[in-house]
């Protein structure tokens, strides 16, 4: 099973961001997205 | 589309007949689809080149508060940050599902200019793609359940831009309520309750913008420890929701549902759920927008806002009709009204209908940022020929 720090659900307006500034931080980020990037 | 078809005689430019002027909505929608799908590049792009970042397509759900499922795939997380937006909200209007509707999204990939459309909703959404849709042809009924559009505005700005649509040929009915739909020999039909009248209208297609609720579906947040309020996700000022370990943010917590929240919401949530820094929201000075022409801006808090909240206050006023450049750009309908603390003179609110209104409100949101005075607009020199100077007009007119 994989294993992430954190999991981004949604890669829209805010999720793109928030993910983005985990990984400067340093963590292992998945970024799930069940749409296009970009959001609503 | 608007300016060359209605108003190229007055500007002097010759040789354009209005009624051979017509939009070609497929080509409209290829070059917005063009843009878009250049944005989509560079955030695809970014995605790939970030090592740290691995991009899963699928739908996610909570299996627990650490374990996600997405589509067959299992992960482990330690920390998750849920930025899954709102969606339209289900509005209950017997028959509006077999009648058959548009949302914002379908909205946006027609290729045909339907004749006539329905839009309900009186909020931002409605209006806009009402006046869009009217410009491009359509003809278009718009149906506000609140007794105003743009219920939470300035009243004397949402008047008139209600003023302003009806002048363009919408229709505008406020206070009513949909309360049926269905199929019509031609398109569809809608019953509302307007004032004390039980009133039929009919069009080609029906546009449903009655606002948004949080995507909340096959989330599986009670898995997850994630408790819902009046479904949106409720979060503290450091974003964190219900369980420790999942954080929230943008539309998804309700309240100020614009992207530049949700952008500002994500570092903010990331630093909290990686550096556990505690970084609180800072939601003081929030401005908005509504993409009509004449655009329509604001910031803080309307006058009735401020007079409720106890505050002694003074407002001053300036309309584009005096403003040269106003004249020149053939835009002088609109007007801005400032809202401040009676002694002191502190902004506490800025409300622009006019050219240019989404760009000129960021003159009052950085004074109000720094609880900054109406004098400080008032007395700082402004350049001419601009529609800032209205902004400093409405500052001097304070009483
Ligand atoms: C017609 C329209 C016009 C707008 N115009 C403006 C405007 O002019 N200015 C402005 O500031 N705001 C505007 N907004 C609002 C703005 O789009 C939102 O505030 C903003 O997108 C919110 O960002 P978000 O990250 O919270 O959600 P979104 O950007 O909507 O992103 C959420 C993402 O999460 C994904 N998702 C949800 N659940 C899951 C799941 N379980 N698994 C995987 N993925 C999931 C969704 O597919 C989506 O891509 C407009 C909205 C609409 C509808």
């Amino acid at each position: 099973m994989k294993h992430y720090d954190l999991a981004v659900i949604g890669a829209g307006q805010g999720g793109l961001p928030a993910a983005h500034m985990a990984a400067r931080l340093g963590a292992n980020v998945a970024l799930i997205e069940m749409d296009e990037v970009g959001g609503t | 589309m608007h300016l060359v078809q209605h108003r190229a005689a007055e500007f002097g430019v010759r040789g354009v007949d209005p009624q051979a002027v017509r939009m070609n909505l497929g080509a409209a929608v290829a070059r917005k689809d063009t843009i878009v799908s250049g944005i989509h590049q560079g955030i695809y792009q970014a995605l790939e080149y970030n090592q740290a970042i691995t991009f899963i397509h699928g739908h996610a759900e909570f299996t627990s508060p650490h374990d996600l499922r997405v589509d067959g795939r299992q992960l482990q997380v330690e920390k998750v940050i849920l930025a899954i937006g709102a969606r339209p909200a289900p509005v209950p209007i017997d028959g509006l599902e077999q009648a058959g509707y548009l949302t914002n999204k379908e909205a946006l990939r027609l290729t045909e200019v339907p004749a006539s459309m329905i839009v309900i909703g009186g909020g931002y959404v409605g209006v806009e793609f009402a006046q869009m849709y009217a410009r491009f042809g359509t003809q278009v009924t718009l149906l506000g359940r609140a007794p105003r559009l743009m219920r939470k505005e300035e009243p004397e700005l949402s008047e008139l831009l209600a003023e302003i649509l009806r002048a363009e040929g919408i229709t505008v009915h406020t206070g009513a309520e949909v309360l049926r739909a269905g199929r019509a020999v031609e398109g569809r039909f809608v019953e509302a309750r307007v004032g004390d009248e039980r009133q039929r209208f009919e069009a080609e297609v029906l546009l449903l913008a009655a606002g948004r609720t949080a995507r909340l579906d096959g989330l599986g947040l009670e898995q997850a420890g994630v408790e819902p309020a009046g479904g949106y996700i409720q979060a503290d000022e450091q974003l964190r929701t219900t369980a420790p370990n999942i954080w929230s943010l943008g539309d998804a917590n309700g309240g100020l549902m614009f992207t530049h929240r949700a952008t500002y919401d994500g570092p903010i949530a990331a630093l909290n759920a990686v550096k556990d820094l505690g970084r609180s929201v800072d939601y003081r000075v929030v401005p908005r927008a509504v993409f009509t022409e004449p655009t329509l801006a604001s910031v803080g808090l309307t006058e009735a806002e401020a007079r409720a909240r106890g505050h002694e206050v003074k407002v001053g006023v300036a309309r584009f009709a005096h403003s040269g450049r106003a004249k020149a750009i053939g835009q002088t309908e609109g007007m801005i009204k400032l809202v401040a603390r009676a002694g002191s003179g502190e902004l506490l609110g800025g409300h622009i209908l006019g050219p240019h209104a989404d760009i000129l409100i960021h003159e009052v949101v950085v004074a109000m940022y720094d609880r900054g005075t109406s004098q400080s607009l008032a007395r700082s020199i402004h350049i001419h020929p601009t529609l800032s100077e209205v902004v400093k007009a409405a500052a001097k007119a304070l009483r």
